[in-house]
């Protein structure tokens, strides 16, 4: 009794924040487009209702007390019932009714992370409602100006506004990301099909604001910024206060790091490694997270475009030519380049062996930047195959035949997608520790090689 | 034959070879992988690193057919 139970005090927060968040989008919602607004508003009650009637329920059993079984019956008619008779209702509109349902669910699972990753985000948080408070504005004063010139986007956008109902719905709820294929072939009619994101959903909802063309234009670049933040914005919960006995998030990531080190160390030898860890350690960590960001709904993974990975391959192209030149010196890497030659026939072979170095050295980003692009785009385009399957059979109203299995091999895809991310993040990595290897000076050779002469002088 | 006919059909079958002998290089490497943990169980960690590595090699070769088949796509019909 004295202490307060985080359970109850996670969900009334949790509730609390996604009325704040549903409140806000519908004034944002409400000049334009009034129905959504309803429908969002209305969604998040059935939610909420949900949430408090659970808590009854779970009371009342756990407290061993009679009434539940009435209880259940109230809310089995009251939220379900309200929900079915909502969504018969010809007025209200999907996307926003479940995205107004999603809102708790949402907000209960960032509240419940911040409270898995300790205090730190939270009182961060609390700290921080100036700054939500202002981004908040901003979003608004981001999304106005184009309201205002147009006041009703959806009906008169340029282009499909009747395939960006699908994509809205896809997006705001995520347990039913099937029916987003068709608005991303709509959207990218020239492309090949990808999941919509967030992006192409704001893009749908406002097309004439010149913010959010650019955002869309730049759909990679953007995804990459924001999964740099994130990597940079956990790094730093994590070493914030960093402790000799570490927390929770800091051992996660100690461990994380110096696993990784070991690795690299292993083939790099431990001189060299503690200059170049480094950058093979951020090409990790930084790839690690772009893929991972792929399988959050409404994200997107900014390697499935081979623009981010050849220019990652570039740094390290360049980045392993530099460290080549000046641990070689210019001499020793153009010897290097041209295959050591030491006697008349590697002196022979040179016009062969030339072209042949630098073919090798020159196909080494571009077989980086390939491989981290096949992989990413070809899990992607897997699970957009199967996702657009599901929108099919949805289309022809074979939803609960449809659903369970092809939602099942979909996750089942994901968690490949998973694996998939961590092993080519890895692999890029260790490329290029390797790649760093073959230009600098083995020391560890030397000493085989001064033993071996005395013996070769006897 | 028509070009796009061509592609259609070549660009399947393409994959399907590259992918014939990326998978025989992954099962080699595997293979050989598994004897040498199984022999010799704690050089397990060093084996680890240069057999992912390995695998990213021979898996390479279908991914560079799986991109000249998305280059290529847009050409098919």
């Amino acid at each position: 009794m004295q202490t307060p139970r985080p359970g109850r005090d996670i969900l009334d927060r949790a509730l609390r924040a996604s009325w704040l968040a549903a409140i806000f989008i519908a004034l944002v919602l409400a000049p334009s487009h009034p129905y959504d607004a309803l429908s969002l508003l209305a969604g998040q009650l059935i939610a909420f209702l949900h949430f408090i009637f659970l808590r009854k329920i779970v009371k009342l059993f756990t407290e061993k007390r009679g009434g539940a079984g009435a209880l259940i019956a109230i809310k089995l008619v009251l939220v379900y019932g309200g929900l079915m008779a909502l969504m018969s209702w010809g007025r209200v509109q999907y996307a926003p009714l479940c995205a107004g349902f999603a809102l708790p669910f949402a907000a209960l699972f960032l509240k419940s992370m911040m409270l898995a990753f300790g205090a730190g985000p939270a009182s961060l948080m609390r700290r921080g409602k100036p700054a939500v408070l202002v981004a908040m504005f901003l979003a608004l004063a981001v999304t106005s100006p184009a309201r205002a010139a147009d006041p009703l986007p959806s009906t008169s956008g340029t282009h499909g506004a009747t395939e960006t109902r699908p994509g809205d719905a896809a997006t705001s709820d995520p347990s039913h990301p099937q029916p987003g294929a068709n608005a991303a072939e709509a959207h990218h009619e020239e492309g090949a099909a990808e999941l919509p994101n967030w992006l192409v959903i704001l893009h749908d909802w406002n097309p004439g604001n010149p913010v959010i063309n650019w955002l869309d234009e730049n759909q990679v670049i953007v995804f990459a910024w924001i999964a740099g933040f994130l990597f940079l914005f956990i790094s730093w919960i994590a070493m914030r206060n960093a402790k000799m006995v570490p927390g929770v998030l800091q051992n996660a990531i100690e461990w994380m790091v110096e696993s990784m080190e070991n690795i690299a160390g292993g083939l790099l030898g431990e001189k060299h490694i503690q200059r170049h860890f480094p950058i093979i350690g951020a090409l990790f960590f930084y790839i690690l997270t772009i893929n991972m960001l792929g399988i959050i709904p409404g994200m997107k993974s900014a390697t499935s475009s081979l623009d981010l990975t050849l220019a990652l391959a570039l740094i390290t192209f360049l980045y392993v030519q530099f460290w080549g030149i000046r641990n070689l010196g210019i001499v020793g890497y153009l010897d290097h380049l041209a295959g050591s030659p030491r006697d008349a026939i590697g002196w022979a072979m040179l016009p062969v062996m030339l072209p042949v170095h630098v073919l090798g050295e020159l196909a080494k980003p571009v077989s980086l930047s390939c491989r981290l692009f096949g992989n990413i785009f070809g899990e992607d385009t897997l699970i957009v195959v199967f996702v657009g399957a599901t929108a099919m059979l949805i289309k022809a109203s074979l939803v609960a035949l449809a659903v369970p299995p092809m939602a099942g091999i979909t996750a089942l895809f994901m968690m490949l997608q998973t694996l998939t991310s961590i092993v080519q993040a890895l692999i890029f990595s260790l490329l290029a520790t390797v790649y760093l290897y073959m230009m600098l000076p083995h020391e560890e050779h030397g000493p085989d090689e001064s033993h071996a002469e005395p013996h070769a002088t006897h | 034959m028509l070009f796009p006919a061509a592609l259609g059909l070549g660009l399947p079958i393409g994959i399907g070879l590259a992918a014939i002998g990326s998978g025989i290089g992954i099962g080699f490497l595997g293979k050989g992988a598994m004897e040498a943990m199984g022999r010799q169980p704690e050089i397990l960690p060093k084996l680890q690193v240069a057999m992912i590595i390995g695998f990213g090699f021979a898996e390479a070769l279908t991914i560079y057919a799986f991109v000249t088949m998305f280059f290529l796509q847009g050409r098919i019909g």
